[in-house]
């Protein structure tokens, strides 16, 4: 049997046995896990970011620009040391700047104005029926931002909307939760399939 | 103790019924829903030597649902005869993407460079999704395994998304929505998601609006894609032992409230 198999069927019963109770072979496996995580995403990284876009060009064919982004770099580190912390606010207030200049016409637009215009939609079709499915969502976002709406007391019609919006949240919630019950049943089943299939090969 | 217990008699109870089910080899005759039937319509409508970007944008832990869904999308795309770009924006996806790639490329006698690249991993994928919009080249130079684009003859004449008919992203996160935010509102580029059953209603609003073209969702998905396919895969395979657990938990929630309002009723008497 390939021993690759063989770790990772016996690291899988590691893991379960954290089911009985919290005990050493569970966290030397947790462990594991979490240290081969970080050490490919680092080696990932080091490969594919510092390598490939900035050691080999920088020193190699002499794009003598890239010196700035590895200051800047270098700054981060700065974060070490009490007397030297400052420097790394210029790296991160250029992160920051940066990243808010290019996330907040993205997010505002792709979030906000786009779902604005979807949520405003006729309530007669073409036929000249009514859409219940238009009305299910206009009920649905007025009476959900009426429950998020603390300016006023919940009382009367305003109370009475906010709890519509209540139900509403509440099926969203069990919508997400019993998908979520459906995605950590698929992890189970994969993961039995392989311990039936590849390591103890019951299954062909 | 008595409680410890208890919770033993129920995780060996749901091990029972998935392993005892998925022994049991029965397909049910899964209808498509209309999310998978809209993705294979349009992966069925592509002319040959089309091109389709697909992310791997996923970690090693989601595989059992994510593979199968990765190996039903790439295969109706090889049989179709369209050309895959492979990349991943999530470090642990790029191994698993490639090695998929790969699986189903050998399975229909595609070659490397002709048929399929694997441009591999980026970080900072925000800036990766823009880049990938003005020139590939720019944010991917090399491919993964370090050779130049321009080397490869399958990239001749792509540039950007341009040249792209469709982004297929293949999360358990929210790595989809960044696809949608920056290269469907800003280059208007078609985005398709596989995604983990957890993450569906997440997606929902952007499914409403237009801005995601369609979703195959969880192991349920795979499996309808599967069948619309005709190819057996693990996505069918598991839905016995998904149903079966389901039935489970739902048996439990209903004796979990009997005793609730028995215990309630109790006490209001007492």
């Amino acid at each position: 049997m390939n021993i690759g198999i063989i770790i990772a069927g016996v690291l899988t019963l590691a893991i379960y046995t954290f089911l009985y109770k919290d005990n050493p072979v569970y966290r030397a496996a947790e462990s594991l896990l979490i240290g081969l995580s970080i050490g490919y995403a680092l080696v990932i990284f080091w490969q594919t970011t510092l390598m490939d876009r900035l050691f080999e060009p920088l020193f190699g064919d002499g794009e003598l620009l890239l010196i700035i982004p590895l200051i800047l770099g270098l700054l981060m580190f700065g974060r070490f040391g009490r007397k030297t912390s400052w420097l790394s606010r210029i790296p991160i207030a250029l992160m920051i700047g940066a990243g808010a200049g290019v996330a907040i016409p993205a997010m505002l637009y792709a979030r906000t104005l786009k779902q604005m215009s979807a949520s405003v939609m006729p309530l007669v079709t073409a036929g000249g029926g009514f859409d219940i499915g238009g009305l299910v969502v206009v009920a649905g976002l007025l009476s959900t931002l009426a429950y998020f709406y603390f300016s006023r007391e919940h009382r009367g019609l305003m109370g009475g909307v906010a709890r519509v919006g209540t139900w509403f949240l509440m099926i969203f919630f069990g919508a997400t939760f019993g998908y979520t019950v459906m995605s950590r049943l698929s992890t189970l089943i994969g993961r039995v399939d392989f311990l039936l299939t590849d390591f103890l090969h019951i299954l062909s | 103790m008595e409680r410890l217990k208890i919770r033993w008699i129920i995780f060996a109870g749901l091990l029972l019924v998935v392993v005892v089910s998925y022994l049991i080899d029965f397909r049910f005759g899964s209808r498509p829903s209309p999310q998978v039937q809209k993705c294979y319509d349009y992966i069925e409508s592509l002319p040959d030597s089309a091109v389709v970007m697909i992310s791997f944008d996923h970690e090693a832990s989601s595989l059992p649902e994510i593979q199968p869904i990765a190996l039903a999308l790439l295969r109706h795309a090889f049989r179709k005869d369209i050309k895959i770009i492979g990349l991943s924006l999530f470090a642990e996806g790029t191994a698993i993407g490639y090695r998929l790639l790969n699986k189903v490329a050998g399975e229909y006698g595609k070659h490397y460079g002709q048929d399929y690249v694997f441009l591999g991993f980026k970080p900072q994928y925000i800036s990766a999704i823009l880049g990938l919009g003005e020139s590939i080249r720019d944010v991917f130079p090399e491919d993964y395994l370090g050779r130049s684009l321009d080397s490869l003859p399958f990239m001749d004449n792509i540039i950007s998304y341009e040249q792209v008919a469709m982004v297929i992203s293949i999360a358990d996160g929210d790595r989809t929505v960044h696809w949608i935010e920056y290269g469907n509102a800003r280059y208007g580029q078609e985005i398709m998601a596989g995604l983990t059953a957890a993450m569906i209603t997440s997606y929902d609003p952007y499914l409403a609006s237009g801005q995601l073209f369609a979703v195959v969702g969880g192991l349920k998905g795979a499996a309808e894609y599967e069948s619309l396919l005709g190819q057996p895969g693990k996505g069918g395979r598991g839905m016995l032992a998904q149903t079966s657990a389901h039935i489970y938990v739902i048996i439990l929630i209903i004796i979990g409230n009997i005793i609730y309002f028995r215990n309630r009723s109790r006490q209001g008497r007492g």
